[in-house]
């Protein structure tokens, strides 16, 4: 049955419905990144900048606010809540702390995270390890790549 | 996802296609040395990235690799007559040597020279290890010999095996780097088959369904972390090696063998499933070599007489629906290789990519294809060589291994994925 002429006889409908993805900037070199992705085009993806907690200093803080990338204000919760599944973008060396907070708000709404280092080609094994560190403990897959087109193609392969 | 071309770029290894071109970058295993077993024995028909070839070894233990067909009227030389340094056409007496180089065409006049201006196309064939490699890319930039560990142990230590898998090479060697798979379809072998059983990193696999993962790209390819709870707050990693462009290690369990695959396309429609064991440090025992030859582990049974496994599409792949129903198997076909092939197989001869629906646990997948792409496209662009040539991108380990919770597994696992003569595999 898995021959090339029982091929034809697959069905041609469509399987899956979009995913809502918002894709979060978590520092200002991962920024300026997501502002020119954004410019591509996509299904369902929101584009975010790094969060800020409603108490910033507070690392238990479980909600707080992000820009979109064209200046507007809106809740963590609200974009979380929303999405599909949630792709974090660190630089390498970069601070990645609000990925505790978009992290909490994923875990408290189920949605799936997945964290991508990018810009390691000349970043030191520390500077990976600091980012890495604040990404893991809420990431379900953590992706360290020196290419920023890996992002694109992610995305693509992900339907977003 | 991956648009058509992309996939037609990736699966199209044939001559003149630009993945044909990535695959002949490399030495890759074309026979098992057991196939040629002695001078003058018969001659081996073969099919390599689409290209149908005959294997000889001759009066002076020389191996040949060339096109399969006499250049006189296309006769198969699979029934030559292997004599005299040189394989002999039945049909009319046409003579090749090892390099493809007519030898001698009997109806013409020796002195006319008729037989210098016939050669067959041929590629370099060397033993490594117990298998025949071939490299069938420019001779100009024929890389050095191969070096991966399980051909250079002792051969007391080390166990190839191979089989025909009826698909193309790529979804079989994705499978090979998706480590999320094994709770699930393997879940019923982990604590019963031979090879894998008694391990303490078993108990952990089963004890969480749900891995973490990370990956991270290698010199040669992908490094790609599993990641499970273990004790105190510690995690236990399984770290796969994925080098380009198709060979993968799996992460060892306990002190069995270290295992890994090569799939090499036989056409875009087919694959060899290579299959090494090898443990660094010991040879396998006589029981372990057993179960390998009985399709253990990652081995699978073959048909008498050749590669094409006892299970196999055409009996459905002897499913047992009553072992799945009782959890003995989690899919009902028996052995680790064939619950990753029947499956495989399963997609059709050439998955369509632009249908599936990949979610974040499968980036090792995306990341191979990302890699692949890249690296075809720089050598087709700029001649650029790619990933896994360089003989230290061959010098690699799988591992398995429980590290502090903070500790990257790039570092924390950094020279056990280094391979090593006479160091010991690490493996939980």
């Amino acid at each position: 049955m898995s021959t090339a002429a029982e091929l034809r006889f697959r069905l041609q409908a469509p399987n899956s419905k979009g995913r809502s993805t918002a894709v979060i900037a978590l520092d200002a070199a991962s920024e300026s990144f997501i502002r020119r992705l954004s410019e591509d085009q996509w299904n369902h993806a929101t584009f975010l900048k790094a969060p800020i907690a409603d108490t910033p200093g507070d690392p238990q803080s479980d909600d707080g606010w992000m820009t979109t990338i064209d200046d507007r204000q809106t809740r963590v919760r609200d974009e979380v809540g929303a999405a599909d599944q949630v792709i974090m973008v660190a630089s390498a060396g970069g601070h990645a702390e609000a990925a505790g907070l978009v992290g909490r708000a994923c875990s408290f709404k189920r949605v799936t995270t997945t964290a991508l280092i990018v810009g390691t080609a000349g970043a030191s094994d520390a500077d990976v390890s600091k980012t890495l560190a604040q990404l893991r403990p809420w990431s379900l897959m953590v992706v360290i790549s020196d290419s920023e087109d890996y992002v694109t193609d992610m995305m693509t392969a992900l339907r977003v | 996802m991956l648009r058509k071309e992309q996939n037609d770029l990736l699966t199209q290894t044939g001559p003149g296609t630009s993945g044909g071109r990535l695959f002949r970058s490399y030495w890759i295993p074309a026979l098992l040395a057991g196939e040629l077993p002695e001078n003058d024995c018969p001659p081996v028909r073969v099919k390599l990235l689409s290209e149908r070839l005959i294997a000889f070894r001759d009066t002076n233990g020389r191996y040949g690799l060339m096109d399969e067909f006499c250049a006189h009227r296309g006769v198969s030389l699979w029934f030559a007559r292997n004599e005299e340094c040189g394989l002999r056409c039945p049909y009319h007496g046409w003579k090749y040597d090892v390099t493809g180089q007519c030898l001698d065409v009997p109806s013409e006049p020796e002195a006319s020279g008729f037989a210098n201006k016939i050669k067959l196309k041929s590629y370099p064939m060397i033993e490594r290890g117990g298998v025949l490699w071939t490299y069938m890319g420019d001779p100009e930039a024929q890389p050095p010999l191969p070096e991966w560990e399980f051909i250079t142990v002792p051969p007391a230590q080390t166990y190839t095996s191979k089989r025909i898998q009826e698909s193309n090479w790529l979804q079989a060697m994705e499978g090979g780097i998706d480590s999320s798979h094994v709770s699930f379809l393997h879940r019923g072998d982990l604590n019963s088959d031979p090879l894998f059983k008694g391990a303490k990193g078993n108990q952990y696999n089963l004890n969480d369904s749900r891995p973490v993962f990370e990956v991270v790209e290698s010199p040669g390819g992908l490094y790609i972390g599993a990641r499970r709870n273990a004790e105190e707050g510690k995690y236990y990693w399984r770290i796969t090696q994925w080098v380009m462009p198709s060979f993968t290690m799996i992460a060892p369990r306990g002190n069995h063998s270290v295992h890994g695959h090569f799939w090499i396309p036989i056409d875009d429609e087919t694959c060899w499933a290579w299959s090494f064991d090898y443990h660094p440090i010991r040879d396998l025992t006589a029981a372990e070599v057993s179960a390998m030859r009985d399709g253990k582990g990652i081995h699978v049974r073959t048909e008498p007489g050749g590669y094409r496994p006892v299970a196999n599409k055409d009996n459905d792949y002897l499913i047992d629906r009553a072992a799945q129903k009782a959890g003995r198997t989690f899919s009902g076909v028996e052995g680790i290789g064939m619950q990753d092939a029947s499956l495989q197989e399963s997609m059709g001869p050439v998955v369509d990519r632009t249908k599936e629906n990949l979610v974040s646990t499968d980036n090792g997948i995306i990341m191979a294809r990302h890699r692949l792409l890249r690296a075809v496209k720089a050598l087709v662009d700029k001649g650029a060589t790619p990933p896994g040539v360089a003989i230290e991108h061959q010098k690699v380990r799988s591992a398995a291994i429980v590290l502090p919770p903070d500790e990257p597994f790039k570092e924390g696992a950094r020279e056990a994925m280094i391979a090593r003569p006479s160091v010991a595999p690490a493996s939980v």
